[in-house]
């Protein structure tokens, strides 16, 4: 925008990073409470869509780990790769694997599932974020 | 400088041979020969492939198979030597090259398939290879149009032929040919068969260019020639043939099958032996002469008895030995003399002595002399009409149209090679390269050995034959042989076939003005049609795609309406009047909102007020998702009714930077009172359907069970995800590569917007 908004600038700044903490908070928690890959993915979109309306489509790009494109490529190949390690133990593919890592004090459950969901969460991400992006870029006055 | 480099490199490209290549089919015909030398057929393979649909990876190698690997492998060998000759230089040769080795493996998994399903999608593949192929030199028009119609007519009677296998499976209780035959013996009487074997005989007819789909066989010519002589001579077209041969055993009994075939097949033969005469390019008149041989093939196929069996597969044989040579002399021609029409053709003996050898025994056995392979062939035809007992129109039928291929014959050895040269010059023809003149060669003295040995291919064509007809017994056939109607049928034939050879002239300029044929003929009927279709198109897009939303509501609305009111109205449904006492104030306050909401977006008229309202309405669900027990829903709501808003809204202020919009989309006035109508016919609809569903009986075995494994097996207490990432996991795994897709098409159309606007500025 060419009037710039200063408060909103501020706010946005520090409220993109919050909210990006948050998505991945939602996505971890998804699979016993509300939340997930999609809500997750969601929630980074509109962080996304916020940077771009605030400043312009070229700067919330730069803050985007990768393109668009690449972001919901690696997603959907992330998820497709979950299901590989079934075929290895001779299960379906895609059948989700689970096991615990000992980390002393306490154990953390892994899965496969893990990954599936993030390759979700990335592939929303860039695919609903690239195409805001690309809007607004299509519509906003030039620099 | 660059100029010339570039030059430089270019020709080096030019002369990077493709002979290597022919190893590949080399080998396999070695491999072939050795295997069938050393195992007894039918060899048999099997491996599921789609297990779900029961469709299996099925291989059934008989003689019949065989015979034609031995072809598609042996004669591919010939065409890969002759093709690195023939493109030496032409800048597409290696997309050639790759597409004649992706088509010999599709053929090869074609004749070797014994499942129904993967022989068809096999099938189709040679039919794409086809088109392909033919529209090499696709910068000509006319090149592209041939490739086209090769492509419709056969891509159409393959979606036919799908249609009539699933049937013959439905009728048959299984998709494997071997044992489909074994069944029919025991098969009750379907009254669905008639139907099946219809669609299978059109998927048969358009691809071995059998009446009235002929026509796609001499346009096809436009391929390069080691291409035509490969494809549309010795493999490719006769892959019909090769199914109803494959099917004779099972359905050779029914009267429906013999008429048919026998008639179509009869039908064929005459008309293109007819239109042989009307050409003067040789490699269209060859082609004609395939059509006929085509149709002599389905006619024999058609013919009950053993020595119609035996006479498919030696004339199979004998067609693909002398056709394949008579194409690389076309070529040849082309390549010395640089023209094919037979006008400009006389005395090349003087110049191309080797290939004029070549035509010379070709035409010996196409003409069916005596001692040649082609004299085998007619012995077999011969014995199998008299075995038959066919009417005398076929057997008249059969004496022309072997008087034609004398006709024809005589042209591409007598009237090209023999006689003087009388045509002024300015460069003399020059003779073909060696690796243009041995496969030619090659043929024609396998083809003088067999004739002269037939006893060599017995047992190649026994098998075959045997595969044909069960019950086939080379016995009965040597017990039926009459030298008396064999010599009467050659010497007919000759007679007839000198007459029209030397009246060619005449023939051809009377039935040239025989225009009939060009204006009622099948193919124009394919030009009417082809040109009708885009009219069709042109008319729908003027009437239906008129580019005016509030239309388009309208009747997508209406009709939607309209089908789900039918629907209603047969389901003659039980109404339950909602409870409304378990109805909680939440509930009730996010039902008044949505309801709120979607009344005053019927009085905004600012774009930016209307959307901010309708996203009410998206609130307003996703309050009610929460308070019913759907809170992954209710959240997902929120999010993308808010960035949905936020972006849109955004957009449209910064397009009013522009000037203003003109108001939010109303119907035109007079569409208004329907408008009207439809909206509330739709509401009525909807109201009417919910009530109606929830009356239904309400099935709780998905829910129960997803509840009761969502813990124990998948390790979750949110059902709902877990559902998306692990119950329907590989759903999920299409819907984000769907979104990934969306991104990949919406992207070249915002890039296009955003480069238009800057031209705009």
């Amino acid at each position: 925008m060419n009037s710039r908004a200063l408060l909103a600038e501020v706010l946005v700044r520090r409220l993109y990073i919050v909210v990006l903490v948050a998505s991945a908070w939602v996505l971890l928690r998804g699979h016993n409470a509300p939340g997930g890959g999609f809500i997750g993915g969601l929630l980074a979109v509109a962080a996304t869509a916020a940077y771009a309306l605030t400043f312009d489509a070229t700067r919330a790009l730069q803050r985007l780990p990768l393109g668009p494109l690449r972001l919901a490529a690696l997603g959907v190949l992330v998820s497709l790769i979950s299901g590989l390690p079934a075929l290895l133990q001779n299960l379906p593919f895609l059948t989700h694997l689970w096991f615990t890592l000992p980390l002393g004090f306490t154990e953390l459950p892994l899965s496969t599932v893990m990954l599936f969901d993030l390759g979700v969460y990335l592939c929303v991400w860039g695919a609903l974020g690239g195409y805001c992006l690309a809007l607004v870029r299509a519509i906003e006055p030039e620099p | 400088m660059q100029p010339q480099e570039l030059n430089a490199t270019t020709t080096a490209a030019a002369h990077t041979t493709m002979l290597p290549l022919v190893l590949i089919p080399a080998t396999l015909f070695a491999l072939l020969l050795y295997v069938l030398f050393t195992v007894a057929l039918p060899w048999t393979f099997s491996s599921p492939w789609i297990p779900s649909l029961g469709i299996d990876f099925r291989v059934q190698v008989d003689g019949l198979a065989a015979q034609f690997l031995l072809l598609i492998t042996g004669i591919g060998t010939l065409v890969f030597v002759y093709g690195a000759g023939y493109l030496k230089g032409d800048p597409k040769r290696m997309r050639v090259f790759v597409l004649l080795l992706l088509f010999m493996a599709a053929m090869i998994g074609a004749v070797i398939s014994d499942h129904l399903i993967v022989l068809f999608v096999f099938w189709e593949l040679t039919s794409v290879l086809s088109f392909l192929l033919v529209g090499t030199h696709h910068e000509e028009e006319s090149n592209r149009k041939s490739a086209q119609q090769a492509l419709l007519v056969t891509g159409l009677g393959g979606l036919f032929l799908l249609a009539g296998f699933i049937l013959l499976s439905e009728i048959g209780g299984t998709y494997s040919i071997q044992q489909l035959i074994a069944r029919t013996a025991t098969l009750p009487d379907d009254a669905r068969l008639p139907a099946a074997l219809a669609l299978i005989f059109v998927g048969a007819f358009t691809k071995s260019a059998q009446f009235p789909f002929h026509f796609w066989l001499p346009n096809a010519m436009a391929a390069p020639t080691p291409v035509s002589a490969y494809l549309h001579s010795a493999t490719l077209v006769k892959l019909g043939i090769y199914l109803l041969a494959r099917l004779d055993a099972a359905f050779s009994d029914l009267p429906f099958w013999e008429v048919t075939l026998v008639s179509v097949g009869t039908l064929t033969a005459v008309g293109a032996a007819i239109q042989t005469v009307r050409e003067r390019d040789l490699k269209r008149i060859l082609a004609w002469s395939t059509v006929a041989t085509l149709g002599t093939l389905t006619m024999l196929v058609g013919l009950p008895g053993n020595g119609a069996a035996l006479a498919v597969a030696t004339l199979f044989f004998a067609h693909a030995l002398y056709k394949a040579p008579l194409f690389f002399v076309a070529g040849n021609l082309d390549h010395g003399a640089g023209t094919r029409i037979i006008d400009q053709l006389t005395g090349m003996r003087r110049y191309m002595p080797w290939t004029a050898a070549a035509a010379l025994l070709a035409a010996f056995s196409m003409a069916g002399l005596p001692l040649s392979f082609g004299f085998v062939a007619k012995d077999a035809l011969t014995i199998a009409k008299a075995e038959a007992d066919v009417f005398m129109l076929v057997s008249y039928a059969t004496v022309f149209v072997s008087g034609v291929s004398v006709a024809v014959a005589a042209i591409a050895a007598i009237h090209i090679f023999w006689g003087r040269d009388t045509i002024p010059r300015e460069v003399h023809p020059h003779e073909a390269p060696l690796n243009m003149l041995l496969p030619p060669l090659v043929l024609v003295a396998l083809a003088l050995v067999f004739g002269l040995a037939p006893t060599l291919v017995d047992p190649l064509l026994g098998a075959a034959a045997h595969a044909i007809a069960p019950g086939f017994d080379t016995a009965a056939v040597d017990a039926a042989y009459d030298a008396g109607p064999v010599i009467t049928a050659t010497l007919s034939a000759l007679v007839l076939g000198i007459g029209i050879y030397l009246g060619w002239d005449r023939l051809h300029a009377l039935l040239d003005r025989v225009r009939v044929f060009d204006n009622v003929g099948p193919e124009s009927w394919y030009w009417r049609k082809l040109k009708f279709l885009p009219r069709l198109a042109a008319w729908q897009t003027r009437r239906l795609q008129h580019g005016l939303l509030p239309r388009y509501l309208l009747v997508l609305v209406g009709s939607v309406t309209l089908a789900m009111l039918a629907l209603l109205w047969i389901a003659q449904p039980v109404w339950i009047w909602p409870a409304w006492h378990t109805l909680t104030w939440p509930v009730a306050a996010a039902c008044v909102l949505i309801a709120s909401a979607a009344i005053a977006t019927l009085f905004m008229r600012d774009h930016l007020v209307l959307l901010l309202v309708s996203g009410l309405v998206g609130y307003g669900s996703a309050i009610l998702f929460l308070f019913t027990g759907a809170p992954d829903l209710a959240f997902t709501q929120f999010a993308v009714e808010t960035v949905y808003v936020v972006v849109a809204a955004a957009v449209l202020v910064m397009l009013r930077r522009g000037g203003p919009l003109p108001n939010a989309a109303q119907p035109e006035a007079r569409l208004r009172p329907f408008a009207l109508a439809v909206a509330l016919a739709f509401g009525a609809m909807l109201t009417a359907l919910v009530l109606y569903t929830a009356g239904l009986p309400f099935d709780a075995a998905l829910s129960d069970f997803f509840g009761a494994q969502s813990l124990s097996a998948a390790h979750g207490r949110n059902v709902v995800n877990v559902i998306i990432v692990d119950f329907r996991g590989i759903d999920t795994l299409g819907e984000i590569s769907v979104l990934l897709f969306a991104l990949l098409a919406a992207l070249p159309l915002l890039r296009l917007a955003h480069a238009a606007r800057g031209r705009v500025t």
